[in-house]
């Protein structure tokens, strides 16, 4: 990512607490009905419904980024809106969750349009000074409404809201969804699927084994090959390389769904980049529509 | 090379390598507290690097060797260069230190006759190629095109089979090891208290260039020394059973020129092998990287090479991901270390298998987050 586009959005970021520009009914339309702030909030990051749009983004960034006014062009991002079914979908995973919570006894609001983003991105660029006086704001944010404990829904988010203890003091409790869902119905689901692991879960907050017994209680048939699936072997997505070099992101995307669809041409994954990643080359359903209430 | 050829290349890598890792661990299981205990000596080493250099050439110069330290390559090629002198034939087993310095290339361009001797190593000097990987140089190369790279020392031949090629290389060179009068190896390992060099390998070509030349030289980084010879013998064990090739079919320990005590239990050297003995220590960016607490874990790598089968960016990259001889995680890792550059980190998807597999535990994502930040400042 060119380096005028990264202050761009780091500027913009600052100011609008999204991770580019956008409309931001984008992120709150999933949410009709839910209860708005409280101490407990559910928190999306809008990563589910801006999946599908931080791909073109990528796709794009690097060519506007050569022309003469990239911020302008850039500025126009919010009136990009991603393909309705795409959305649509997003809102079904972000609904569910909901219900798997509240079935589950879990009490919490959401902030809706006042949601900041969590600086995922700069974390993960390597942009640490700048993560860092972005994640300020947001905790300043999150204080001034009350915020105590943060239920996130994506890998993303969860790993960059809990290294904000690395920087300085914060004393918000940021908890995995995953964690929290204990009963589960039968799901419907028929045939044998793969997992393909969010590296972050798997690897970084060793999770592996929470989802596969969520998975399990609900009867899902899992195929598990050490080569494809194990902690040390199962690959990246490709996801996270994304916004540095679109086709080295898609090609490893390509790589892992050929691997995975030696196991099961189903594949389960945890995280909207992943699917973003692999649905191209082989179906991907998220763990969230996999699951019954 | 084409993208197919390196997919089909890594595809066999991958599925001999990785199981057979899996099961040598799994079969000696005395090698996880060998690299805990690895590890911790290491780290101790870092923390002390100059007192540990000191006391390394203290020692060599006691067995009667020569020891340097070089401050970068040109240092380092300079002085192999006043070792060899008029000599003319060399031959050189696998280090990835004398690529990082240069060494070949500059002893070619002085005229010398220098050959590789470690297959994948001679392989890719026929084919005038970087390496893709640090201990299977020639990865790359599917057996198809190895047996077209032959033909580059004798186009008569034939050689199509794995082991017709090896036989091949060891025709041709068999001769050269007789011949050559400096051998030039790395080390896998510099034990500090005794000043002995440790190294490992398969193929026998490291033991010919240590023993059979008058003159060896060894070539290493200063973060190879560890505290004691036992210490250098865990070392070996370790970056073998990681690599897969486990045990090692020869380890060779030198400490100083070869001699003998069979007249009145004298001691005179030289005997049969090599009548001098020389260790270049190299810093080239190690000593600064020491000082930098996240850093300095990139300094533990024993080159096993086993991250970069668990990585995906090298598993669809190969040697395009670094600065040669560095690929793979551990190359984004030192391409910064030794040459300053910071634009490999950038590709690092932070997967994490690289750390989950890694024998001296170096969290390599959090190596490669501190390099994306100094890259981008
Ligand atoms: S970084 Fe670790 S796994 Fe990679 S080569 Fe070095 S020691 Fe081996």
């Amino acid at each position: 990512m060119d380096n005028s586009v990264k202050q761009f959005l780091f500027n913009t970021m600052k100011q609008e607490f999204t991770p580019f520009p956008v409309d931001k009914s984008i992120c709150t339309g999933w949410a009709e009905g839910e209860k708005r702030g409280g101490e407990t909030i559910l928190y999306t990051g809008c990563m589910y419904q801006l999946a599908p749009l931080s791909a073109i983004f990528n796709r794009i960034s690097p060519i506007v980024s050569r022309m003469s006014s990239p911020q302008l062009i850039l500025g126009m991002a919010k009136k990009v809106h991603p393909e309705k079914r795409e959305l649509e979908r997003s809102y079904k995973i972000l609904r569910r969750i909901s219900s798997i919570l509240k079935k589950n006894g879990v009490d919490f609001g959401y902030l809706f349009e006042d949601e900041p983003y969590s600086g995922a991105f700069l974390l993960e660029l390597g942009m640490l000074d700048e993560f860092e006086e972005y994640a300020k704001l947001v905790k300043d944010k999150l204080l001034s409404m009350g915020v105590k404990r943060i239920i996130t829904v994506d890998p993303h988010s969860q790993n960059a809201l809990s290294r904000y203890s690395e920087f300085f003091a914060f004393n918000i409790e940021v908890i995995n969804y995953l964690d929290l869902v204990k009963d589960v119905g039968e799901s419907r689901s028929k045939g044998t699927y793969v997992i393909h692991d969010s590296c972050l879960y798997s690897r970084f907050m060793n999770k592996r084994d929470v989802y596969r017994l969520i998975l399990k209680k609900s009867g899902v048939s899992i195929k598990e090959d050490y080569m494809v699936t194990s902690k040390e072997n199962s690959l990246c997505c490709g996801g996270p390389l994304a916004p540095v070099n679109d086709g080295l992101s898609s090609e490893i995307g390509k790589y892992r769904a050929t691997q995975l669809k030696r196991v099961s041409d189903k594949v389960i994954v945890q995280c909207p980049f992943c699917y973003t990643n692999l649905s191209p080359y082989v179906e991907a359903i998220d763990i969230a529509e996999m699951i019954s209430l | 090379m084409s993208e197919n050829i390196w997919y089909v290349a890594i595809e066999r890598a991958v599925n001999n390598n990785i199981p057979r890792v899996k099961s040598i661990l799994e079969r000696h299981t005395y090698i996880s507290d060998a690299r805990a205990k690895l590890r911790q000596a290491k780290l101790e080493v870092l923390s002390n690097l100059k007192e540990y250099v000191d006391m390394t050439m203290e020692s060599v110069r006691r067995n009667g060797g020569n020891v340097y330290l070089a401050k970068d390559g040109e240092e380092a090629r300079s002085i192999v260069e006043k070792i060899v002198g008029d000599k003319n034939t060399i031959v050189m087993g696998k280090s990835m230190v004398a690529y990082e310095c240069g060494i070949r290339q500059h002893l070619i361009n002085k005229g010398k006759e220098v050959w590789e001797t470690d297959l994948g190593e001679f392989l890719i000097q026929l084919s005038n190629e970087p390496p893709s990987h640090i201990i299977a140089p020639a990865i790359h190369m599917t057996r198809e095109q190895a047996s077209k790279v032959i033909r580059k020392i004798d186009s008569t031949s034939s050689a199509q089979s794995h082991e017709e090629i090896a036989g091949e290389a060891r025709k041709f060179l068999r001769q050269k090891f007789i011949n050559a009068e400096v051998g030039i190896t790395g080390a896998n390992a510099i034990s500090a208290d005794t000043g002995s060099i440790l190294l490992i390998e398969n193929e026998g070509n490291i033991r010919m260039s240590s023993i059979m030349p008058e003159v060896h030289i060894a070539i290493a980084g200063v973060e190879k020394i560890v505290p004691t010879l036992e210490h250098a013998f865990l070392e070996v064990m370790v970056q073998s059973a990681y690599a897969g090739l486990y045990p090692p079919t020869y380890v060779n320990l030198t400490s100083g020129p070869s001699s003998t005590g069979d007249i009145e239990m004298k001691r005179v050297s030289p005997a049969h092998g090599p009548k001098e003995f020389h260790l270049i220590l190299l810093d080239n960016g190690r000593f600064k990287t020491a000082d930098d607490p996240i850093l300095s874990e990139a300094l533990l790598c024993i080159r096993c090479g086993r991250c970069h089968f668990h990585c995906p960016v090298y598993r669809i990259m190969g040697q395009k991901w670094g600065d040669p001889p560095f690929t793979g995680p551990m190359g984004a890792m030192w391409s910064y270390v030794v040459y300053g550059d910071g634009k490999p980190s950038l590709l690092c998807a932070h997967s994490a298998g690289c750390r989950e597999v890694c024998p001296m535990d170096i969290n390599i994502p959090k190596v490669l987050e501190r390099i994306k930040y100094i890259a981008q400042k």
